[in-house]
């Protein structure tokens, strides 16, 4: 098994640079926000974000911005793209231009979940193809969040959304499955891949560190617990978090040199509906009568995935 | 035709409020619009939403810039300049703020009338602080020519339209009741159509491209933007227990708690939205919340 | 040293790119544009062109990453077609409000449905409005020498838009002719190699770019220095115009006039059908008829007092689109009408002809149809180049396409 760099132990060891300002118009007790704050703490300031349309869209709004680095707002499937474009520009100014290496950019993408799995699958894939030299950091909230919470190909099974909303004809709201992106995304074997929490900031930030260091398409996909979306307390967000780590609904992991290793393990397994109860999105499979089949599948499904690795 | 303007927060119900009132007021006879105005921002984010009704057909849409009857359903938006609640506001303007008393200032300037529906939303709607119920309610006694029978029929229609529990549909009902009784109508003046000007337009020039296109040149400067006003409840440290293991400063999403020179932590209230992960995530509990009151300035 | 080789518009295109010095090509292959990217790849590979050549995976990703890359301060380039423009459309307004610099040649088809290889400009029409500067060529010399003035114009400090040329797909992109190569010297003083005249993306200079607007003064005062900026284009195009002549020899006014002076009647045309549409003038003169061409050449910004002063004092004018909206009739006769309008030597009659579609031959005859429709007292308009042999052709294939319902 590869060992990666561990470089932050504690909470203390992280970096006490902030790269994004308060201010934005994101709503109060966003994990998204948080998990993106974690992670570009891990990098200098000489970075560049492309961002998909999304919620983060309203991180600058004319004319302000919070980023100590640069932005660059797109479309909804062309953030992958304007990462290449930019890349490509940088590599040729550098190559044959005189342009000097302390002018390089860290190329960032900043996508949802509806923009990655959804409109802007093919773009990515086909940069991952190429090789593009990029991090990417997807924001799960496992919906179309910044339109009111419509169903995407990231949305749970079980779950209700605008769009698939819990009916006498469709208990279970959503009645398709999460789209395993991971899975997806390592058939093409990215340099780094990895799954990150906001409520494991050692971890998300030991990944970014890593990632940091390496050349190549680098991946994550950063769990976004969603107070408006999701139907909780804002500060309840982290408590969330922790639970979808804990019931093992979301594996914490990474994917290096061709292997997979689990960076943050729950050491015993809570019920699934730990996680579930306390989200309206899932109050349905609890109220009015308790939907113990739809449950079974969702814990069934997790079990499944634990007994890969136990 | 009597306007009527809401302010509040995105999650206390100002869209409903607006929509219930012109239910209302639809049920009452009336001709009525209403609508909000979705902003960029988020829950706890200052929210507007508009309601109009009138015995002729409505020859307006959009923002209402000079209201005849001005719900405010969090007190705490009276000084907020992004907000400003009062904002187009005449002698004959009828502000109505959620509150226990009255601010001094505002009656001086404005017929005022307040009740406290914090409390009496606490006690209806099981320790919610939804007003969509209470604002619509007192819209629609102000305005005085709303049968309580045409708001409980609003009240309920809107209200299971949004998937609410049977209990919940109850305690609105007894809350709008309640409310519509305890207020007094006001005498809403018609006001006078004023004489058209014309607007003084101006041909724009040319910019440099730096400036003519969307170009953000200062890294950082969203800090300009304030957004403390979002909070409805404080976080405050207890520094005599505290002790520096800042995970507070480690969960806070927006990057609002520092980390001071001796090590402990700092929260920075210009922009703390109140998202109250630090005060919950704190290992020891040390950091308590206090209810924000609004203070005019 | 400058040579004259027989090229096609799509080598011609090449040719254009390469003597203008671009640094980078993100491409998406789609006939009839593909020789132009394969032949930049080919160069980009052997070193005859230094930068970089990136395959795309469409023509959405395509024109982001030309658009990115142009506001990270490199010499872009690319090309597209039909299909791909219209998928590319997003893109194609986004990078046009970013107001980055490059230069975008399409190669016009017909578009879906039915699918079609052949030419007609509903592509190039449909990016009318998205705020890029457009030059429609007729020959490929002209295409080639429009990608050099394209460049000046799109880096020009006032202007900074993407320039698209455009040539028909087939009757220019795959039919040679002799193009003059100049000298690369003389390029260079005409087009020196790029400096950027904006802030580009790099670590010395954090910015953002493209940012949310929320409220629609703000929005409406960045949409209305894009139109600023489009219309200074004009000026900018005659400057050019006037440069390149020093250089080069030839000048190009925003709108060529053929033989206008004493016409009765004039067709308003563009791109490679005007060569057809001059030598019907001609046959129509020698018939003792005074018939003149206009066409179109700068066709964004459009160049209302050009064409009006051009068009005044002629009594009939047709106005030939080969393009289609549907309800409506052709695409560029409302904005012809409109630049007239308020002339007191208007034509007496402005006709909108529909022809050319899916690369529908114009021919001779057809000219003449437009002639005497026009002088019809009860002219309707729009007309459609379609005929009797048209028809029956259709006809005889709906047979075709039934003759098993028809046996059974």
């Amino acid at each position: 098994m590869k060992v990666l760099t561990r470089a932050h132990k504690k909470i203390k060891d992280l970096h006490p640079h902030e790269a994004i300002a308060p201010g934005t118009g994101l709503c109060a007790g966003c994990g998204g926000l948080e998990g993106l704050r974690l992670g570009l703490k891990e990098l200098d300031d000489d970075f560049l974000i492309c961002n998909a349309a999304g919620c983060f869209t309203l991180l600058s709004v004319y004319p302000f911005t919070p980023l100590q680095g640069s932005w660059l707002y797109t479309t909804m499937g062309g953030p992958v793209p304007a990462a290449q474009g930019v890349r490509d520009a940088l590599d040729i100014r550098m190559r044959y231009r005189g342009l000097e290496e302390k002018e390089n950019l860290q190329v960032i993408v900043v996508a949802g979940d509806g923009s990655s799995n959804d409109i802007g699958f093919g773009a990515t894939s086909a940069a991952i193809h190429r090789g593009l030299d990029f991090i990417y950091f997807c924001y799960d909230n496992e919906a179309y969040g910044n339109t009111g919470f419509q169903l995407s190909a990231a949305s749970p099974y079980g779950g209700a959304t605008q769009t698939t909303p819990r009916t006498d004809e469709h208990e279970a709201g959503t009645e398709v499955n999460k789209k395993d992106l991971f899975e997806i995304w390592k058939a093409q074997k990215p340099v780094y891949l990895a799954t990150v929490s906001p409520r494991e900031p050692i971890d998300l930030s030991n990944k970014f560190a890593r990632a940091n260091e390496l050349k190549g398409p680098r991946m994550f996909i950063c769990m976004s617990p969603c107070p408006t979306g999701w139907g909780f307390e804002p500060k309840e967000a982290q408590l969330i978090a922790k639970l979808a780590v804990d019931t093992g609904i979301f594996p914490i992991k990474e994917y290096f040199e061709g292997e997979v290793v689990h960076t943050v393990r729950p050491r015993k397994r809570l019920p699934v509906e730990k996680f579930l109860e306390r989200q309206k999105r899932f109050r349905h499979l609890f109220e009015p009568h308790r939907q113990e089949e739809t449950i079974r599948q969702i814990q069934n499904r997790v079990d499944d995935y634990w007994r890969q690795y136990e | 035709m009597w306007r009527i303007r809401i302010h509040g927060r995105g999650g206390q119900g100002i869209k409903t409020a607006s929509q219930i009132l012109g239910s209302a007021g639809f049920y009452s006879g009336f001709q009525a619009q209403d609508f909000p105005l979705y902003g960029a921002e988020r829950r706890g984010a200052p929210v507007i939403a508009f309601t109009r009704v009138s015995e002729d057909p409505i020859l307006e849409r959009g923002p209402i810039s000079s209201p005849d009857i001005i719900l405010i359903g969090d007190e705490t938006l009276l000084n907020d300049p992004q907000s400003a609640p009062l904002c187009g506001a005449e002698p004959s303007t009828v502000v109505f703020v959620n509150s226990a008393q009255v601010p001094e200032v505002l009656s001086q300037k404005f017929s005022v009338t307040t009740t406290n529906l914090t409390d009496l939303c606490f006690q209806y709607l099981n320790h919610r602080t939804v007003y969509s119920s209470a604002l619509s309610a007192v819209g629609a006694r102000l305005l005085g020519n709303i049968e309580l029978e045409c708001l409980l029929r609003a009240v309920e229609d809107e209200l299971i339209q949004q998937g609410i529990s049977s209990q919940l549909l109850q305690g609105n009902l007894d809350l709008a009741r309640e409310i519509f009784e305890m207020i007094q109508p006001v005498a809403v003046s018609q006001r006078e159509e004023k004489g058209l000007t014309a607007k003084p337009l101006v041909f724009p020039s040319q910019l440099p491209v730096v400036d003519g296109a969307p170009i953000i040149l200062d890294p950082g400067n969203m800090a300009l933007r304030k957004t403390g006003n979002w909070r409805v409840e404080r976080p405050e440290i207890d520094y005599e227990k505290c002790n520096n293991c800042l995970i507070c400063y480690a969960r806070c999403p927006d990057g609002v708690i520092g980390v001071a020179p001796d090590g402990r932590p700092e929260i920075d209230y210009d922009h703390c939205k109140g998202c109250l992960i630090c005060a919950l995530e704190c290992p020891g509990h040390f950091i308590h919340t206090v209810k924000e009151t609004g203070t005019f300035p | 040293m400058k040579t004259k080789i027989m090229l096609t518009g799509n080598k011609a295109a090449a040719w254009g790119a390469r003597m203008a010095g671009v640094e980078y090509v993100p491409a998406f292959p789609i006939t009839p544009q593909t020789e132009i990217i394969e032949t930049l790849a080919k160069w980009f590979a052997d070193g005859t062109l230094q930068g970089k050549f990136t395959n795309m995976d469409s023509e959405h990703s395509m024109f982001m990453a030309a658009g990115s890359a142009g506001a990270t301060g490199v010499r872009v380039f690319t090309a597209s077609s039909s299909q791909g423009i219209l998928h590319g459309m997003e893109s194609l307004y986004t990078i046009s409000g970013w107001r980055t610099p490059m230069v975008i040649v399409n190669v016009s088809r017909a578009l879906a449905t039915p699918i079609t290889l052949e030419p007609d400009h509903n592509d190039v029409m449909s990016t009318r409005d998205c705020g890029l500067i457009q030059l429609h060529a007729e020959t490929c010399q002209e295409v080639f020498d429009f990608i050099l003035m394209g460049y000046r114009i799109a880096e020009d400090p006032e202007v900074c838009l993407p320039v698209l040329v455009n040539m028909d797909g087939f009757y220019l992109s795959f039919t040679r002719e002799p193009v003059l190569i100049p000298d690369e010297e003389a390029v260079r003083n005409f087009l020196p190699l790029y400096t950027v005249t904006q802030p580009v993306f790099q670590a010395s200079r954090p910015m953002a770019r493209a940012s949310a607007v929320f409220g629609g003064a703000t929005y409406t005062s960045f949409k209305l220095q894009q139109e600023l900026a489009s219309r200074s284009a004009e000026k900018c195009f005659n400057q050019t115009a006037q440069e390149f002549e020093k250089y080069f020899g030839r000048l190009y006014e925003p709108v060529e006039a053929f033989h206008l002076d004493d016409a009765e009647y004039v067709f308003v045309m563009s791109n490679s059908f005007a060569t057809k549409g001059k030598s019907a003038v001609m046959k129509l003169r020698r018939q003792g008829i005074k018939a003149g061409l206009l066409k179109l050449r700068l066709f964004r910004p459009f160049p209302s007092e050009a064409i009006a002063s051009a068009l005044g004092g002629h009594a009939k004018v047709a106005v030939i689109d080969q393009n289609l909206a549907p309800g409506m009739g052709g695409i560029t006769y409302p904005e012809i009408v409109t630049s007239l309008y308020d002339r007191e030597d208007r034509p007496e009659k402005i006709l909108s002809v529909i022809g050319g579609l899916g690369g529908k031959d114009i021919e001779d005859q057809d000219f003449m149809a437009i002639i005497e429709h026009l002088d019809k007292p009860d002219m309707q308009t729009p007309l459609y180049l379609y005929d009797e042999g048209d028809a029956s052709g259709f006809s005889r294939l709906q047979q075709i396409a039934k003759l098993k319902e028809a046996l059974s």
